[in-house]
């Protein structure tokens, strides 16, 4: 436990790091809205062709590449926005939320010079996603597709906001739209996502192999389905695959950090809780995410080192901080760590919050596990069936619903969603797995 | 649609804003998908089409198919290959009305020797019967024959093909020239394939063409542009096929004037469309349905066509982004209806006269549906009742002969056998293109180009006539200047 202490102080240190460029940040933003225009240039015909490069080989090199040519031409609007989409790309690459706010500059700057420039709100409907304001990215996106209805790069984000905004039906017709008429990885990643939601893992399996065969050379974007089909695996119980999924997305990014939290995770849930601690401690290191510094706290936890492990939790506390400071609106994982580790009223709040504004599977299920942990069995077991309405399959749903069913003396409920869990996968976490198995055996 | 270009990496000043702006981590939740906001598809996406008669292969018609823009030789460890699960076209059209008649289909399939390692090959890795090649990718290939009633009949023409790897390096590979022989295949009847890494073929000034073409030296007719495709490779497939099978007849062509002499060429790629709902799927199991529960229910995941490339810069130069997309799902039969009008007033004119002063005709430009859509009369318009329909296919008439000393022009370089009339891979489409919008053909010729005349290497005089590819140890991407050299006049001439 000591040695774990001293292992985990750098982090801490480390953190300072993070917060001070805020203000460095402030400064570059400034001096990249300074960047003068001028009217004289005419757009460059092939403007939109530009503006659809991305993804993937060397981004730095085309965000170099695209504010050269943004200066040169300021008035460009299709540039701009390419500008703003290769920032956000980074923001992907290096888990950097700066890279958020000059993909905005970009955006507004497109917009100033062409305020119906599409891809530019499709831009901007992206981030209103990554900071997880639903409705802002629903009406943006759907404003981008009746400016080109024929045009279907607004799809993805009209699709992501209307799931997350609880709006399955609507967000089923959009997906089956886009994926007839372009099945691509943004697609087939999408049509994983909502399989996924609706229990169906092998059927979500089959679609993420889809996108992962698409992605080659795809850089972060191979990489991140790789990483996704590595979580599939998982849950379905299928470590050994899980396990050389995440490595094969660390072949295509060393550093890839949802990959080696990913090995951490399946290393963690069959109790070999050093290396895997020592890959989340690298993780947070690198990026102290709230739901890395979770895992490692957890992680810690099961293999009883409990000064370390609260120290990881208080290191979520600062994080969240720091995103609420940054206006990133912090998401239900958090009213979850609540009722988990931290105040189940404050659970309550954060998950009541979130249900309000996005009545999706995902507050449900949060709000439901947040009112659990506050006494109301009641009521968390009727946010608990409106969490479960898709048949979800989700291991930490069914662990909640599993839970809060025993709580509640619904016996053959509780018996049914742990019997599942247990089942399917029954190491998908290092202290709710053997507690869903102990609750299985009582209810026996 | 070549979509994504290779960034040149030049500009200091831009990219240290971003390295320097290094702050508060992403606020992403892990339930929450951080989801992917690109609509770009690099394996499907079709870079350049190619048809032409070989010097050294007459009576056959001969086809370069590209796909995936922008490859770096060194994008090692995991590097680019073809899509297994995507279905790749070479399309044939004999009798011009914009629909296939002949098809040649490639499905390709990887294998790892080891599946637990990464490494493309080991060290020393001397050719396909090497087992320390770990990463094999082979193909089988299908000819579609498509009948009037559009009932399309189809034979395996060839299984199990390897496809040449990236050349990884002088280390992996010492003798990369063993890969290439193994992969030129003749089939059956005299077909020749080739599917693999090589040089990218297509050669440009991005920086200039793109930046409001900000022409480096003269018009762009005096060399020193800056060849940004240069040292990039491309994943190419090269078809030779005997005239026999793809004319509207099935017999060789006799001359120029034969009534089969002129095909229409053009590349696609499908993908697999999937149900949002899987229809195989039971919620009480979390697992498949039985085949007797199925009630007849099944999945129907058909392929999709998503991207199309007949002609070059049609797609970046003539079609408005919000119709992207449809035109890349849709078959040249409906060009004429769907793009027609965006090609009688191209944009491109307007801003040549509003950068250069130019007299671009703006308005009513037959001359460049003729020459692109349909065909120029008496050279490779087809014949028959479809005569004059506007297609973005390349028409190459097979009859015409290959030039002792080709014109980098084509036509309106006086050599009948270069575009317009299908394409070569020497064919600088970029000055053509410019010159045909500033209106040569209507007599209005100004000597525009880019500054970059030819490939940064030289072609092969022999199947596969592309350069070999870069190797990823002496990579070396947009480097090569064109040298300077005196005023080039409109056409060449």
């Amino acid at each position: 436990m000591e040695r774990a202490l001293q292992r985990h102080r750098p982090v801490r240190l480390r953190l300072l790091r993070w917060l001070t460029p805020l203000t460095v940040f402030a400064s570059l933003l400034f001096v990249f809205s300074l960047v003068n225009r001028s009217d004289d240039a005419a757009d460059a015909p092939a403007a939109a062709d530009v503006s659809s490069a991305g993804t993937g080989g060397d981004t730095e090199a085309l965000v170099a590449e695209l504010q050269t040519a943004v200066a040169a031409d300021p008035a460009n609007a299709a540039n701009s926005a390419a500008l703003g989409n290769a920032f956000y790309q980074r923001a992907r690459e290096t888990g950097d939320a700066a890279f958020y706010s000059l993909a905005e500059g970009a955006f507004a700057k497109s917009l100033a010079s062409d305020s119906e420039q599409v891809t530019a709100i499709t831009g901007q409907a992206t981030l209103a996603l990554a900071r997880h304001d639903f409705a802002a990215a629903l009406e943006l996106a759907e404003r981008a597709r009746a400016i080109e209805p024929d045009l279907l790069a607004p799809y993805p984000a009209l699709v992501d906001a209307q799931i997350e905004l609880g709006r399955y039906e609507q967000g089923a017709a959009t997906l089956d739209r886009l994926i007839s008429l372009k099945p691509t990885l943004a697609s087939y990643s999408r049509v994983s996502y909502f399989r996924e939601l609706n229990g169906d893992l092998p059927g979500a399996l089959e679609a993420m192999r889809l996108a992962v065969s698409a992605a080659s050379g795809s850089g972060e974007n191979a990489a991140y389905v790789q990483a996704l089909l590595g979580k599939l695996q998982s849950d379905l119980g299928n470590y050994g695959g899980a396990e050389r999924s995440y490595r094969l997305a660390l072949a295509a990014d060393r550093s890839y950090l949802p990959a080696l939290a990913g090995l951490a995770s399946v290393e963690a849930g069959r109790g070999d809780f050093e290396p895997a601690i020592r890959r989340l401690e690298q993780v947070v290191e690198a990026l102290p995410l709230p739901q890395y510094a979770i895992a490692l706290g957890e992680a810690q936890e099961a293999a009883g080192q409990l000064a370390a492990a609260r120290d990881s939790y208080g290191l979520v506390e600062i994080q969240t901080k720091l995103q609420e400071a940054n206006g990133i609106n912090t998401d239900v994982e958090l009213a979850i760590f609540e009722a988990d580790h931290g105040s189940s009223a404050k659970a309550v709040e954060l998950a009541r919050d979130a249900w309000r504004s996005a009545p999706s599977v995902r507050s449900a299920d949060a709000l439901s596990w947040a009112l659990s942990a506050a006494g109301d069995d009641s009521a968390a077991s009727r946010f608990s069936a409106e969490a479960m309405k898709l048949d979800s399959r989700d291991p930490t749903f069914l662990y909640h619903a599993g839970m809060i069913a025993q709580a509640d003396g619904r016996t053959a409920d509780a018996n049914r969603h742990l019997g599942v869990l247990v089942e399917q996968s029954p190491s998908f976490n290092p202290l709710y797995g053997p507690r869903a198995e102990q609750a299985l055996e009582d209810l026996r | 649609m070549r979509s994504r270009i290779t960034p040149r990496r030049l500009a200091v000043v831009g990219s240290g804003l971003a390295a320097v702006a290094i702050a508060v981590p992403l606020g992403i939740g892990s339930s929450h998908r951080e989801a992917l906001n690109v609509m770009l598809d690099p394996t499907a996406d079709n870079t350049d089409t190619y048809a032409f008669t070989a010097d050294d292969a007459p009576g056959a018609l001969t086809v370069v198919a590209n796909w995936i823009p922008g490859e770096t030789p060194n994008a090692g460890p995991t590097f680019f290959r073809f899509d297994d699960r995507a279905r790749y076209y070479i399309r044939i059209d004999n009798n011009g009305d914009g629909k296939p008649d002949v098809s040649y289909r490639y499905e390709f399939k990887t294998k790892l020797n080891n599946p637990d390692s990464n490494l493309y090959a080991q060290p020393g890795t001397t050719g396909f019967d090497d087992p320390k090649l770990n990463v094999e990718q082979s193909y089988k290939l299908t000819r579609e024959t498509t009948n009037k009633k559009g009932k399309t009949k189809e034979k395996t023409i060839g299984k199990n093909l390897p496809v040449a790897p990236p050349n990884i390096g002088p280390k992996t590979f010492p003798n990369y020239g063993n890969f290439v022989d193994d992969s030129i295949k003749t089939l059956g009847n005299g077909t020749k394939t080739f599917a693999g890494s090589r040089d990218d073929p297509f050669f440009i000034d991005l920086g200039a063409t793109f930046d409001s073409l900000n022409i480096r030296a003269g018009t762009g007719n005096e060399g020193q542009g800056h060849d940004d495709i240069s040292g990039t490779n491309i994943s190419s497939t090269v078809l030779q096929i005997p005239e026999s099978d793809v004319t509207n007849d099935g017999k060789s062509v006799s001359g120029p004037d034969s009534a089969n002499a002129v095909v229409g060429v053009w590349a696609t790629t499908e993908r697999r469309k999937l149900e949002v709902t899987n229809a195989d799927f039971d919620v009480q199991t979390g697992g498949k349905i039985g085949k007797k529960a199925k009630n007849g229910k099944k999945a129907k995941n058909n392929f999709v066509q998503v991207s199309r490339l007949g002609n070059p810069l049609v797609n970046e130069l003539i079609i408005p982004l919000g119709s992207k997309d449809a035109f890349n799902r849709t078959t040249p039969d409906k060009d004429a209806k769907k793009y027609g009008a965006f090609v009688v007033t191209p944009e491109l004119a307007a801003v040549l006269n509003a950068l250069f002063n130019v007299n671009a005709p703006e308005t009513d430009r037959t001359d460049i549906v003729q020459a692109v859509l349909q065909g120029l009369p008496g050279l490779n318009e087809h014949s028959g009742k479809f005569a004059g329909t506007a297609v973005d296919t390349l028409k190459l008439n097979l009859g015409v002969p290959p030039t002792a000393t080709p014109s980098r022009f084509g036509v309106i370089g006086g050599d009948n056998a270069g575009y317009p009339n299908g394409r070569r891979l020497i064919d600088d489409v970029v000055d053509i293109d410019l010159q045909v919008v500033a209106g040569f053909l209507k007599g209005n010729e100004v000597p525009l180009g880019d500054g970059v005349d030819n490939n940064d290497k030289p072609f092969l005089s022999t199947f596969p006539y592309l350069a070999a590819p870069d190797d990823g140890f002496n990579a070396n991407v947009g480097q090569v200047v064109q040298p300077a050299h005196p005023p080039v006049p409109p056409g060449g001439n």
